[in-house]
């Protein structure tokens, strides 16, 4: 298999890797970063476990080539944290009872995050579009989205 | 199902409900949106606006702990099935069948072996021996036949996954193809082809009921007085069949395992997100030819496994090639693809069922044939037949019934255990015929219902003395909260000619007995502990209840306790994570083993304080002595007395072995079938559009017996999330075949799965506290029960919306049209 050199930034560290050139940006991820806190449900971007931020958007991470992330930024929920301080986010997850198996979470994390970058205030039915590409066979959502309108208040009163 | 107003006002009802209970007040007050702060009642407590509060009156049991496996899931550091790596580590890939049913001809495994950086490729012939829990029909591949579409053929090891992934399309097979059975009543008909030839040539379990020649590999027949006498005597006769599609449990997790093998220890060790590591430790071992002790088991947490996980599925194929593969670790993750292949599912049922009742609405005989679709093995079904066979006896007292559950093969995806183990399905059938019963009296549903129910001290249809009873509370609360008593659960027209009603479902299941639980704690001298113990953490929360229940005897903060990792080298016995049975189960082991502790703290009081052991004891935390001295445990670090002392280990075992009354095999006549049995009750409102056949649920009420909760938030995320997958197992999911057998919607697009656009209803729980004797804290298990009647309560606010009754799941929008142009209001529709 071909092989590409890539320079892509992961939650704020640079990286710069020969990668093949069909390697998938979660299998990047998980199998040369070994970042496993980015999950792999469906490898078709079905389930969004995967998801995590591309320049600040929410793309399925299954879907998208290594070699696509050359010279963009990534950030995956290892990224969420100020070290030990959670982000409002993960806090709101704890609080609500956002959390069951947790295989979904951080997938889901990150989409909340996407969310509310977007609307900071934002309506159910936003956070409901939002998050519809994740899949969480838990919790049946109700919690999540309303750990997501905690986030938005943690955020919001934070400035 | 049309109504006669004549009826309907005789069984009005506002006037059966509305009596004076301390619960139903409380509960008006949710009816009118008052906040749960001032809700808290002694005897029911109820979620509302994702607040959750307290149950009862200790320290940390009943309280909405932080779950202890949640900071490690929000920040990604949980460590998963397809989170294990290992240096030098070989991926797998399994080559899987085309066909449902055919025999293997020959192999042709030249190219895929000439793959670059194939190390293994393992067929049948390579890996002798046959598994089950109850019959051994099983190989780890595919030997001679295939029997499902999916089933293993050949597995190979490679140094990446993309080597192993490549040579697996190079595996050539020829098949002869077979003809296949895929309806489990078809595959009871003389004639039907056999999936297995004879079941008793199979190793199997002493009270196996199979028959030869046939694909029926279990048997459960539960008699009680004489159903025939009842149907000819009773004034009312309903007869239907009904079915329930296969469903797959679709947890995110895939199926995952990795495998090493020890040479100079001859040792195996298997990381896997298993809900039984115990169980597959001793089926590997004996599959392998290995001692117990010689096969590891190391559990990481379960992204989601309702069952699915509960098997030994992929462990004996990754087993099989490290063994091949030199001391190598190997990996192998199934796709989406081939989880919905070879994973494994709940079956589809097809169930008659007829029910009776007098005049005065009481049930008088109900008689059930069930037929349970097991897949192409038999793996957990008899299990799965036996389990809700006794439970089928349903929430309700009925003075004659006949119960015969079929275990059938077919030549569909294997059945697993699936969340509500059965009952769901049979709750479907019995509780629309609860529906259609009353229709018939013109009675209100819910009176009938309340007319039937069991309570504690009725003798039930096994001759059980029942203890414990909360269906009354369960009914009344869920009823209370959709708003029943204000009569509109009938079907009504939305001003925009949407048609409305409500449903109503009971719920009842029990839990596997016999069964035993062990825990092993040590006592730090800085009064922290640590639990070992083997209940695996699947979402559930039994990491934190654990804990919870520790602490609380020791009376000890719950941040001192914490669980270690499940490991069948090191932590305690534990039969399975199953069967909503880790909390009440483990949870009195845990008792017992916070006892040894106190225990053993009261003796080095006695040394320390030079005081006999008899004038020592403890109280809520505190060991006290004579002459005013005492001993906050929790501050024992302040003190001397653990000097020189090793952590003390408290040992604590709970089994139901005891109190067991294994039931008659022809009758299952027993006095003690389970040691606990769960109740609930659940309510909704739904919208149908009748151009459409769409459905809205407009509204849901869930009240669950818990005993006493030991965690309220967890208890609540049960429910909510078990009403919510119980809700997409009504609606949304079906795995579809062809009439070959061919899976036709293996993946999460085609078998869709409730996300967050179809769950925009507000879900309001009511968690009943009804403590259970033999528990300390008085909990009851809670993972399963809750998803057993919204399938049920559903389909019955549905059929009566429509006017016509839809006796199958899921409700899809053509059967509700159907529904509605055959039914009495078709007119409206147009």
């Amino acid at each position: 298999m071909k092989h590409c050199m890539i320079t892509t930034k992961v939650n704020g560290k640079e990286y710069v890797r020969a990668i093949p050139v069909n390697m998938t940006l979660v299998e990047f991820l998980r199998d040369e970063l070994h970042l496993h806190g980015t999950k792999e449900g469906c490898d078709e971007g079905e389930c969004g476990a995967c998801t995590i931020l591309f320049d600040g958007h929410p793309f399925n991470a299954c879907l998208v080539l290594a070699a696509e992330a050359d010279g963009h930024d990534i950030l995956t929920i290892e990224g969420m944290a100020d070290d030990d301080r959670l982000h409002p986010i993960q806090e709101a997850f704890l609080e609500a009872g956002a959390v069951q198996c947790g295989y979904c979470t951080p997938g889901m994390v990150l989409s909340a995050k996407a969310v509310l970058d977007e609307f900071p205030n934002p309506t159910d039915a936003q956070i409901r579009t939002g998050i519809e590409g994740n899949i969480c066979r838990c919790t049946g959502y109700n919690r999540i989205v309303e750990a997501i309108h905690i986030a938005a208040e943690k955020i919001n009163a934070a400035g | 199902m049309t109504y006669k107003k004549s009826d309907q006002d005789q069984t009005s009802a506002s006037t059966k409900v509305k009596t004076t209970t301390d619960l139903e007040s409380k509960l008006k007050q949710l009816a009118a949106s008052v906040p749960l702060s001032s809700i808290g009642t002694e005897d029911v407590y109820v979620d509302q606006a994702g607040k959750v509060g307290v149950m009862g009156n200790y320290q940390t049991v009943g309280h909405p702990e932080e779950r202890k496996d949640a900071r490690e899931k929000v920040t990604g550091e949980a460590v998963f099935g397809p989170d294990v790596e290992f240096p030098n580590m070989l991926y797998a890939a399994v080559y899987h069948s085309p066909y449902a049913h055919a025999r293997i001809l020959s192999y042709d495994l030249e190219d895929a072996k000439a793959v670059e950086g194939v190390v293994c490729v393992l067929t049948g012939k390579d890996v002798p021996g046959r598994f089950g829990a109850f019959i051994a029909d099983q190989s780890t591949l595919a030997v001679d036949k295939v029997r499902y579409n999916g089933e293993p053929v050949v597995a190979i090891a490679a140094e990446t996954a993309h080597a192993a992934k490549e040579a697996v399309q190079k595996v050539k097979v020829e098949y002869e193809e077979l003809e296949a059975v895929t309806d489990p009543y078809e595959a009871m008909q003389p004639g039907a082809p056999l999936v297995h030839d004879n079941w008793s040539g199979y190793a199997h379990a002493a009270d196996f009921t199979g028959r030869d020649g046939t694909n029926l590999c279990d048997y459960f027949p539960l008699r009680h007085g004489d159903v025939e006498k009842g149907f000819e005597e009773a004034d009312i006769v309903v007869e239907n069949t009904y079915r329930t599609a296969g469903v797959n449990h679709s947890t995110i997790e895939l199926h995952v395992a990795t495998a090493k093998f020890d040479i100079a220890k001859n040792r195996l060790t298997i990381w896997s997100p298993t809900q039984s590591p115990f169980m597959i430790r001793k089926q590997l071992a004996g599959l392998l030819g290995l001692k117990q002790s010689e096969v590891r088991i190391v559990c990481t947490y379960i992204g989601g496994g309702f069952g699915g996980k509960y098997e030994i599925k992929i462990e004996p194929i990754v087993a099989a090639l490290a063994m091949h593969c030199q001391g190598r670790a190997v990996r192998l993750v199934y796709n989406r693809h081939e989880d919905y292949l070879a994973g494994c599912v709940r079956g589809g049922t097809v169930i008659k069922i007829k029910s009776a009742c007098n005049r005065d609405g009481k049930m008088v005989a109900q008689k059930i044939e069930n037929y349970f679709d097991t897949g192409a093995y038999s793996t957990t079904g008899p299990r799965i037949n036996y389990n809700a066979g006794l439970a089928a006896i349903s929430p309700y007292k009925i003075p004659n019934v006949w119960i015969d559950g079929y275990t059938v093969a077919t030549n569909r995806q294997i059945t697993s255990a699936y969340r509500g183990f059965g009952m769901p399905e049979y709750t479907f059938a019995f509780e629309n015929q609860m529906d259609l019963l009353a229709d018939k009296l013109g009675m209100d549903p819910y009176v009938f219902r309340m007319k039937n129910i069991y309570h504690t001290g009725d003798v039930s249809a096994t001759g059980e003395i029942l203890p414990e009873v909360g269906l009354e509370k369960c009914f009344k609360a869920a009823a209370q909260m959709i708003g029943w008593e204000k009569g509109d659960w009938r079907r009504h027209v939305t001003e925009d000619g949407k048609w409305r009603a409500k449903g109503m479902a009971g719920g009842i299941k029990l839990t596997g007995t016999p069964s035993s639980s062990s825990v092993v704690v040590r006592f730090n001298d800085d009064a922290t502990v640590q639990v070992s113990q083997s209940g695996m953490e699947l979402g559930q929360g039994a990491f934190t209840v654990i804990p919870q229940f520790v602490a609380e005897r020791l009376g000890i903060p719950y941040e001192n306790v914490s669980v270690v990792p499940v490991d069948t080298m090191y932590t305690p016995y534990e039969k399975t994570t199953t069967g909503s049975r880790v909390t009440f189960h483990v949870g009195n082991a845990a008792v017992r083993a916070a006892e040894d502790v106190i225990d053993q703290l009261c003796d080095l009081c006695a040394i320390g304080w030079e005081a006999d052991r008899e004038s020592i004891r403890f109280d809520k935390g505190v060991i006290f002595g004579p002459m005013g001295k005492k001993l906050v445990v929790k501050d024992i670090g302040k003190t001397s007395l653990m000097k020189e002392q090793d952590p003390i280990l408290g040992r604590g075992t709970y089994s139901t072995s005891d109190i067991w009354d294994k039931p008659d095999p022809d009758t299952h006549a027993s006095k003690k079938p389970t040691v606990q049995w769960f109740w609930a009750a659940q309510a909704c409102e739904v919208e149908v559009d009748p151009k459409t056949g769409k459905i809205r649920i407009l509204d849901y009420a869930a009240a669950q017996d818990v005993g006493r909760a030991i965690n309220t938030m967890n208890c609540v995320q049960q429910v909510e999330g078990a009403v919510v997958m119980g809700m997409s197992h009504c609606m949304l999911e079906e795995l579809l075949d062809d009439e070959q057998g061919h899976l036709l919607n293996g993946n999460m697009v085609d078998f869709k799965v409730a996300t967050s656009q179809d769950t925009d209803f507000d879900i309001k729980v009511a968690l009943i506290e009804n403590p259970v004797s033999d528990n300390l804290y008085g909990a009851r298990g809670i993972g399963e029960p809750p998803v057993v009647p919204p399938a049920a309560a559903i389909s019955n606010a549905v059929s009566r919306a429509c006017g016509g009754r839809i006796l199958s799941i899921p409700l899809k929008c053509e059967k509700v049209l159907d529904a509605v142009k055959k039914g009495p209001y078709r007119k409206e529709a147009e």
